[in-house]
């Protein structure tokens, strides 16, 4: 009995020691740097919630022992645990998975989340915007890699039937039930992955949140022949050819999850490109501004596009398939909010438009940054 | 008095804050970054932070804050009382801000308080010189132009 004791006052005295010590540390280095003490920040400004949660993120970031000793503690974490942190879920047979992705297919719905009324209502609100200046809106909502592969993330969804995203149909539904064309990229994933020539080709990179070249060239295919179908834009006459190139890239997933030394860990995935060259001039694609057609996204247009090797991603694909180049607004995980907000920056880029080609990934519906706000399309070029 | 030191440790650091902020010299904010990078620069309040900044560690993005300009060193603003500013991961300490995409900022400001005095050297439009997420509060309220910071010290009052 006496013995617990003393353990559990050394045990007590330890930790207090730790937190004394941390701050004190933190305390001492901040004014030795002629810096503010992190810790008045407590007192000089207003105990907003606002404020107190960024107080007690700065302590965190700014603490001297614990930048020390989280690389340690994220190797140690990884090397017993397969812990990738908490950015990153680790899957089956080498698949990695992007934890917002999966967060968005298992946590229950919060209140705080961009809610379901808010995301329709704003894009409808855009839709009828452009709809007033006679531009069509397709919208393509790219599904989360664990939403076409859940099998990868866990063995309970092999052979699962049923969609394990009801949230994202249910919006989708309700936006065709307005009239709002989609593009179901959904269904095509997944009857893709079913098929037994196809299934060796996945349409999600491994190590990565994005799709891979077979996916992405599959939704621009598919894009290219909804707005044919539709009549809203005609094929044009620029010949493009597909230049194939090979490249090994270290998956974005790796990336955020910050354990020391995990490219030794983890071999880059072998990624197969497809740049899209002017027949003419044997040029990369470029955009361009004057087109009738305007594309709007995050970064499943980022990839292969404007990173390595440039000219290859979904844009590029577009342009191939409707023989013409198009013009794009690409903002990295900003497609609920930010892209529309650039867009009102940018009054030229809807002069002449046609149609609007808005895609977005499937966890921004919940996740998105800044929410889903209504945005005003910019003053109309044709009236300035 | 070294039994004093060790009983009041909290009192011990106060003096030394106190002993520290006595000695040290005012900062101006100059130094040969902020003289010479962008194309403007300027001393300026700033005014508030606009709520929480992105909680997420993997994205990247420039935050627009908004500032009470005090002193313009070069250059021309569009507006002489107020300006609105985007700093890229406001999160970080400005010496350990740049990285592969976004390779020329930089400063000696560890971290962004509301009432603070930053001396800033801008570009403008932020458009032009930064291709990401650009998280705008103010959007509502405000449709002139907005700045990029590209060095960003501190300044002592």
């Amino acid at each position: 009995m006496q013995k617990d004791r003393v353990t559990h006052f050394t045990l007590i005295l330890f930790f207090l020691a730790l937190i004394f010590v941390d701050a004190a540390s933190l305390f001492t280095m901040q004014l030795l740097q002629n810096q503010t003490p992190t810790i008045f920040d407590v007192v000089t400004q207003p105990p907003s919630q606002q404020n107190l949660r960024r107080f007690e993120n700065d302590l965190e970031d700014s603490s001297w022992l614990v930048q020390q000793l989280r690389p340690f503690v994220q190797s140690v974490r990884f090397s017993m645990l397969n812990d990738l942190g908490k950015k990153a879920v680790r899957g089956l047979d080498g698949w990695l998975f992007y934890d917002l992705d999966v967060r968005y297919l298992t946590e229950r719905i919060d209140k705080s989340d961009a809610a379901e009324e808010e995301v329709v209502h704003s894009i409808l609100s855009f839709r009828r915007r452009l709809s007033e200046r006679g531009i069509q809106l397709l919208l393509v909502p790219a599904p989360g890699k664990p939403t076409i592969y859940p099998e990868e993330l866990t063995r309970r969804a092999t052979g699962m039937k049923a969609p394990i995203n009801p949230w994202t149909r249910k919006i989708i539904s309700r936006l065709e039930s307005e009239g709002i064309q989609c593009i179901d990229l959904f269904t095509l994933f997944t009857s893709q992955k079913n098929d037994p020539q196809a299934s060796l080709n996945p349409t999600y990179l491994i190590q990565d949140t994005h799709w891979s070249t077979h996916g992405m060239i599959l939704a621009a295919s598919s894009v290219a022949s909804r707005l044919i179908d539709l009549g809203w834009t005609s094929r044009g006459t620029t010949d493009y050819i597909q230049k194939s190139i090979s490249m090994s890239r270290l998956g974005d997933v790796l990336k955020m999850s910050k354990v020391p030394g995990i490219e030794s860990v983890f071999k880059p995935e072998i990624v197969k490109a497809a740049q899209i060259l002017h027949a003419a001039d044997r040029k990369p694609y470029a955009d361009d501004p004057a087109s009738d057609i305007l594309v709007l996204g995050d970064s499943f247009l980022r990839i292969y596009e404007r990173d390595e090797p440039g000219s290859a991603g979904f844009v590029s694909h577009l342009a191939c398939c409707l023989k013409k180049p198009l013009a794009s607004i690409i903002n990295d995980g900003g497609a609920s909010t930010l892209v529309r907000q650039e867009l009102y920056r940018k009054p030229d880029l809807l002069k002449g438009k046609k149609v609007v080609i808005w895609e977005f990934v499937e966890r921004d519906l919940r996740f998105g940054t800044e929410g889903w706000q209504d945005i005003p399309l910019p003053e109309d070029p044709a009236k300035l | 008095m070294k039994n004093r030191m060790t009983r009041y440790p909290s009192a011990c650091f106060l003096l030394a804050f106190f002993f520290i902020s006595c000695t040290g010299k005012p900062d101006s904010g100059e130094d040969p970054e902020v003289t010479s990078r962008g194309s403007i620069e300027v001393t300026a309040e700033l005014q508030e932070i606009p709520g929480e900044f992105i909680d997420r560690s993997d994205y990247d993005y420039a935050f627009v804050m908004k500032y009470k300009v005090l002193e313009v060193h070069r250059g021309q603003l569009a507006d002489s009382e107020y300006i609105y500013v985007g700093h890229y991961n406001p999160q970080k300490p400005r010496d350990a801000v740049s990285d592969a995409r976004v390779d020329d900022v930089g400063g000696r400001l560890k971290k962004f308080n509301s009432g603070d005095i930053h001396r800033m050297a801008l570009e403008m439009p932020i458009d032009d010189h930064f291709m990401g997420g650009i998280v705008n509060r103010y959007f509502d309220e405000y449709s002139g132009p907005v700045y990029w910071a590209v060095w960003t010290n501190p300044v002592s009052r």
